[in-house]
C-alpha cells in the first residue's frame, strides 16, 4: 500500500515546496499536486517541490487534457523527469466541469469524453515512450462511463472514500473489460487526527461537499444520494458554496466522499480498502493544512501499524 | 547596457542546467527562455528550473504565445514562477512565429487586439482587482483565481509590426526586438515617439535585443550562421523587411530554397549581405562591440545566442569573459 498527501495549490509555491519536504521527511510515498484553472500551474509547483526533495514520488493531477494539449502535458513531464528523475506520475481526467466552463472549456460540448481521454493518454504515453521516459498514467474517475475505460490506464484514482462505492467501481471496471488496472487508488478529502481541530473539520466538510455536489449523477443515483443532494445543488446554482448550502447536505453523504478518522481508526479502514484491492490512498486537503496535520497522518500510518 | 543569455525549449535538459548553473557566476544580467512550439521541454517548467537554479539573474520567458494555451494557464504559471523568487521573473509574450503557428493550423486575425486584451486580462487576474472576472471575447466567465501576484510581474512583448510595436510602447514594460539593425533602430524610434506622445517615461521601459548570435572561431563556423539565416529570414514578416530595406525577392529566394531543398542546401546560397542582417557573428570582442553599438540606439539589454557557436559552452564562457573585460 502506498500513501500520498494531496497538497493545496491555493497555497504559494514556496508553501507547497515546504510541505513536500515535510511529507518526504514523514515517510509518505507521494505528494499529489492538482491542476485546476483557478489554482497555480501544477508542473511549475511540482518542479519547485522536486527541487527540494529527494525521493518522494510526485503526482501531477488531476490534469485535464481538455485544458492542456497532450503534447503540452507530455512536455511538462519530459522536463520534470529529465531534470529530477523518474519519480513523477500523471493523473488525467475531464476536470471540474464548472471551473473549466469559467475559462472557456465547455465539457458539455465535448463528445465521447472517455474515448478522448483514452486517446490523450495514448498520445502522452507515445511521446514519452519515444523519449525513453517512464511514468505511470492514472485515470481520475467516478462515474460508470469513465470507469469502463480505466483498465486501459496504469491506474485508477477513485474520487470517493466509501468502501461500498469503491467495491462497486471495481466491479464496474471488471465487468467492462474483464480486468482492473494494476493500480487502484482512493483520492478523498481527509482529516486523520490526534487532537480534533473543529476548524479543520469544517474545512473537510466543505471539501467533501464540493466533491459530492460535483459527483456523477449515475453514482449518486446508484447509491441513493441524488435526492439528498438536490436541495443543495439547487441553491448552488444561485450562489457559491456557503454554510447554509453545506447544512442542506446530510452527514452520511459527506462521509462517503471523505476520510475523517481518529488515528486509531485508520488501520481498520485501510485494511477494508486493501481487501477490495486498493493499493494507493491519497489523503487530500485539509490533511495537508499544517505541519501538525501532516504529522498526525504520518503518526497514524506508522504508530498504528498501518500495513503497507 | 546589460548582457543576458538566451536558451530555448529545444535545448536538452543538460544544456539548460549547464547554463543555469553558471549564469550567475558568469555575470549574466538575465536568462531568457524562448518557446519553440512543439519541442521537448515545456516553457513554464523549463523556466522554473532556471529560476530555481539561479539566485541573482533576472529570468524571463522570451517569448510564449497566448494563442496556443488558455490565458489562465499563462496567468497561474507566471504567478507560480514569480513566487519561486519574487522580483526576478519577467514574462515575454508574442503572437507566435508565422511558421510555428501555421504548423499547428492557427491563424491570427487581429493580433493587436488580441495582445491588448491578453495583457490587460493577465494583469487583472494577477492583481485580483475585479472579481469575478469576465471577458466574453476570451470566454472567461465568472472566473475567481485562488492566487495573486505579490507585486507586478513585468510584461515584455516580443513583437514586430508597427501596430504591435506601438501597442508595446503603450502597455508593456519592455520589448524584445529581433531583426536587422536598421529595423531595430526604426522600432526603437517608433516606440519612443509613441511613449512620448502618451507621456510615458522612457526610464520605465526596457529595450531588449535578441538575435541569433554565433561566436566564430574559423571560417567554417559561417556555415552554421548561414543555416540560422535560412531559418530566421524565412520567418521575418514583410513589414520588417521593408523597414530594414531588404529586398523581398532576396527572402523569397531563401524561402523557396528552404521549401524545396531544406535548410542545409538553402544555406549554401545565402548571400553575405543577408548574413549580417539576420545574425550577429564574429569573435567575442567583435560581438561585444556590436552589442554596444545597439546601446547607442537605446537598447538596454542584449541577449547572447543561441546557437552561440559550434561549441556552445565554450562560446558562452568566452562571451561572458569578453563582456566583463571590455
Amino acid at each position: 500500500m502506498k500513501f500520498g498527501l494531496a497538497l493545496n495549490v491555493n497555497e504559494t509555491t514556496l508553501e507547497v515546496q515546504a510541505k513536500s519536504q515535510q511529507a518526504e521527511r514523514c515517510g509518505l510515498d507521494y505528494v499529489w499536486i492538482s491542476d485546476r484553472p483557478s489554482q497555480r500551474h501544477a508542473p511549475v509547483v511540482a518542479s519547485a517541490a522536486a527541487s527540494t526533495t529527494d525521493h518522494i514520488r510526485i503526482g501531477l493531477g488531476l490534469i485535464s487534457p481538455f485544458l492542456h494539449t497532450p503534447q503540452q502535458i507530455a512536455s511538462s513531464l519530459t522536463t520534470l523527469i529529465e531534470s529530477y528523475g523518474a519519480r513523477f506520475d500523471l493523473c488525467i481526467g475531464p476536470g471540474d466541469r464548472e471551473e473549466l466552463h469559467k475559462v472557456g472549456v465547455d465539457l458539455d460540448n465535448i463528445h465521447h469524453i472517455p474515448s478522448r481521454l483514452l486517446s490523450s493518454k495514448e498520445e502522452i504515453s507515445e511521446i514519452l515512450r519515444k523519449r525513453k521516459l517512464e511514468t505511470k498514467i492514472w485515470l481520475g474517475a467516478q462515474g460508470p462511463k469513465l470507469l469502463k475505460t480505466a483498465s486501459s490506464f496504469d491506474g485508477v484514482l477513485l474520487n470517493y472514500s466509501s468502501p461500498e462505492m469503491v467495491q462497486w467501481a471495481l466491479e464496474t471496471i471488471q465487468e467492462a473489460k474483464g480486468s482492473v488496472p494494476e493500480l487502484v487508488g482512493v483520492f478523498a478529502p481527509s482529516y486523520i487526527y490526534r487532537d480534533l481541530n473543529p476548524e479543520i473539520h469544517k474545512i473537510l466538510r466543505y471539501a467533501s461537499a464540493t466533491v459530492a455536489l460535483g459527483a456523477s449523477d449515475a453514482v449518486l443515483e446508484k447509491f441513493s444520494l441524488l435526492k439528498s443532494l438536490e436541495p443543495a445543488r439547487r441553491e448552488l446554482q444561485k450562489r457559491p458554496l456557503d454554510k447554509s448550502i453545506l447544512e442542506l447536505i446530510p452527514s452520511h453523504v459527506i462521509d462517503k466522499f471523505s476520510i475523517f478518522k481518529r488515528q486509531d481508526e485508520l488501520p481498520q479502514y485501510i485494511e477494508q480498502l486493501k481487501r477490495l484491492g486498493v493499493r494507493h490512498i491519497v489523503f487530500s486537503y485539509p490533511q495537508s493544512y499544517s505541519a501538525k496535520t501532516t504529522e498526525e497522518l504520518s503518526e497514524a500510518l506508522t504508530n498504528q501499524g498501518c500495513a503497507r | 547596457m546589460n548582457l543576458s543569455v538566451g536558451l530555448t525549449t529545444s535545448f536538452s535538459i543538460e544544456k539548460i542546467k549547464w547554463i543555469t548553473e553558471r549564469a550567475d557566476a558568469l555575470g549574466f544580467y538575465g536568462v531568457w527562455v524562448g518557446e519553440d512550439i512543439g519541442k521537448p521541454q515545456e516553457i513554464f517548467t523549463a523556466t522554473s528550473l532556471v529560476l530555481l537554479g539561479t539566485r541573482k539573474a533576472k529570468i524571463g520567458i522570451g517569448v510564449t504565445s497566448p494563442v496556443i494555451r488558455n490565458i489562465t494557464t499563462v496567468a497561474r504559471a507566471s504567478v507560480a514562477l514569480d513566487e519561486i523568487s519574487p522580483g526576478r521573473f519577467r514574462l515575454g509574450l508574442g503572437v507566435g512565429g508565422i511558421q510555428d503557428l501555421a504548423s499547428i493550423g492557427i491563424q491570427i486575425r487581429k493580433p493587436t487586439e488580441l495582445m491588448r486584451r491578453t495583457v490587460g486580462l493577465l494583469r487583472t487576474i494577477w492583481t485580483n482587482k475585479t472579481l469575478p472576472l469576465n471577458d466574453d471575447a476570451i470566454h472567461i466567465r465568472d472566473y475567481r483565481p485562488h492566487f495573486k501576484s505579490s507585486k507586478e510581474i513585468p510584461v515584455f512583448m516580443g513583437v514586430r509590426g508597427p501596430k504591435l510595436l506601438a501597442l508595446a510602447a503603450e502597455i508593456a514594460d519592455g520589448v524584445i526586438l529581433s531583426g536587422p539593425k536598421q529595423y531595430i533602430e526604426e522600432a526603437i524610434k517608433l516606440i519612443l515617439e509613441r511613449r512620448e506622445a502618451l507621456q510615458l517615461p522612457r526610464s520605465k521601459f526596457c529595450f531588449v535585443v535578441w538575435n541569433p548570435t554565433i561566436l566564430l572561431l574559423d571560417r567554417s563556423d559561417l556555415e552554421l550562421a548561414k543555416k540560422v539565416v535560412a531559418v530566421v529570414a524565412g520567418d521575418t514578416p514583410d513589414a520588417v523587411l521593408k523597414i530594414a530595406g531588404i529586398e523581398k525577392s532576396d527572402i523569397e529566394t531563401v524561402r523557396n530554397d528552404v521549401a524545396e531543398h531544406g535548410v542545409e542546401k538553402a544555406s549554401e546560397n545565402i548571400p553575405d549581405r543577408l548574413l549580417d542582417q539576420f545574425c550577429i557573428s564574429g569573435e567575442a570582442n567583435q560581438i561585444c562591440d556590436i552589442f554596444r553599438g545597439y546601446s547607442k540606439l537605446g537598447v538596454d539589454e542584449a541577449v547572447f545566442g543561441p546557437p552561440f557557436g559550434r561549441d556552445s559552452r565554450n562560446a558562452i564562457q568566452k562571451m561572458a569573459q569578453a563582456w566583463r573585460s571590455t
